[in-house]
């Protein structure tokens, strides 16, 4: 008897309008999922799941990285369709593990649609990290790996500082919405631009370890992993596009570097 | 003394991706000793394994075997801990490298470096996918079981 009181509630009220807005809210807990980085195959599950849940007859579900498509069939035989445009994603595991706790209790059934909207509300307006904290994360993963990387002390100093203006940069790039492949580049860039500088002043005693540390920041964490592992699973279009935005991105890394190096080769090196 | 280095800017390293993820709590100290374990069993196989690929492949499974079970005993999304454990095991110093040679027209230490970058890529993809196949075999099996 899952669902049962969702059931009721539908039956007794007008079937087509209740029927929309479970729909919208099963479409809207999956969407969160996969804004917060969730795997495709995992919304796709969960959502199918919900739609079950909730008392239909069939669910057909189609999603990818960057769309997702519901239509539900109701036992008097009428099809609701919702999609969705997935525009950014934007890791936030907390809210993942939110949304897919509360997807388990839809699932599990006893939870009227409005407790599922006020749990979809808090989750929604909880708070993150302070923003002003990434700052000196940037800093901290970028020194870190510099160190990690074979670098001294000093090159580990310099690499948090460079980590520090990178997420500037990547505040202004965003605040340009430019996208994530230039943004990217721009931070490659950026950080070759004051590597270099600092090796110029004397201050650190090679590039290497200071660009690699900051590397490590801007490398589309593990994006390539993801895909292969989409792939292999059967996700070939969801694993394809994740593949190309990694491989892109790493391109993009390149490209900042080479542009810096070929402009200023006479001047700085 | 630069093995201990290691070990602890991985941590550090995990760690800070765990907060740009937003990870909270348990879970995120739970993803960077991750971070810390997957460098740490690196170092350890170096005593007995040469091939850097293989030793990845090796690690990776392990590591994706740790976060599997993190996962199921804090009742949250696997991705919560693949995505920063992993992190140290990313050749950021192979692609730089790779980039330099390329710049400096050294074509022959660019396919050697770019080569062996890649295979370490593919050798930790590999090694998830590997742990994420085991698992679900498993699951399916289990609930095959409570079926019956």
């Amino acid at each position: 008897m899952k669902g049962n009181v969702l059931i009721l509630f539908y039956i007794t009220l007008n079937y087509g309008g209740i029927m929309k807005e479970i729909l919208n809210t099963v479409c809207d807990i999956g969407e969160q999922m996969l804004r917060s980085g969730a795997e495709v195959h995992r919304v796709e599950d969960s959502v199918q799941r919900m739609c079950k849940a909730v008392g239909t007859l069939r669910a057909d579900v189609f999603i990818i990285t960057s769309s997702m498509i519901v239509t539900v069939y109701t036992e008097d035989e009428k099809a609701f369709t919702q999609t969705r445009r997935i525009l950014s994603i934007n890791t936030d595991i907390e809210r993942l593990h939110r949304m897919n706790a509360l997807c388990r209790r839809v699932c599990g059934g006893n939870m009227s649609l409005d407790e599922i909207r006020a749990e979809y509300n808090a989750i929604i307006s909880a708070k993150g990290y302070p923003a002003l904290l990434e700052y000196p994360v940037y800093g901290v993963i970028g020194g870190a790996f510099a160190i990690f990387f074979g670098g001294g002390f000093i090159e580990g100093l310099f690499a948090f500082v460079v980590g520090v203006v990178l997420r500037l940069v990547v505040a202004l790039t965003d605040r340009a919405t430019l996208g994530r492949v230039f943004s990217r580049f721009a931070c490659s860039f950026a950080a070759s631009l004051l590597a270099h500088l600092f090796f110029k002043m004397g201050l650190i005693p090679s590039v290497d370890h200071v660009i690699i540390g900051n590397i490590m920041v801007l490398i589309p964490g593990i994006g390539l992993t993801n895909a292969i592992r989409d792939l292999i699973v059967g996700d070939s279009i969801a694993g394809l596009l994740r593949a190309i935005e990694a491989v892109l991105i790493a391109l993009a890394i390149a490209a900042g570097h080479f542009l810096f190096i070929t402009l200023f080769r006479g001047i700085m090196l | 003394m630069n093995e201990v280095m290691q070990i602890l800017t991985a941590f550090l390293g995990s760690l800070g991706f765990g907060i740009l993820f937003n990870v909270r709590g348990k879970r995120l100290l739970a993803a960077s000793f991750g971070g810390l374990f997957s460098w740490a069993l690196f170092l350890v196989l170096g005593f007995g394994i040469v091939d850097e690929a293989v030793r990845y492949f090796i690690v990776s499974v392990a590591v994706s075997g740790y976060c599997e079970i993190m996962a199921r005993v804090m009742r949250t999304p696997t991705t919560t801990f693949l995505m920063t454990a992993l992190i140290p095991l990313i050749p950021g110093g192979g692609l730089y490298y790779t980039m330099t040679n390329a710049m400096s027209g050294d074509l022959d230490a660019f396919m050697g470096r770019g080569m062996a970058t890649l295979s370490l890529a593919v050798a930790l993809a590999l090694g998830v996918v590997v742990t994420t196949v085991i698992t679900s075999i498993a699951l399916k099996l289990k609930l095959h079981k409570n079926k019956m």
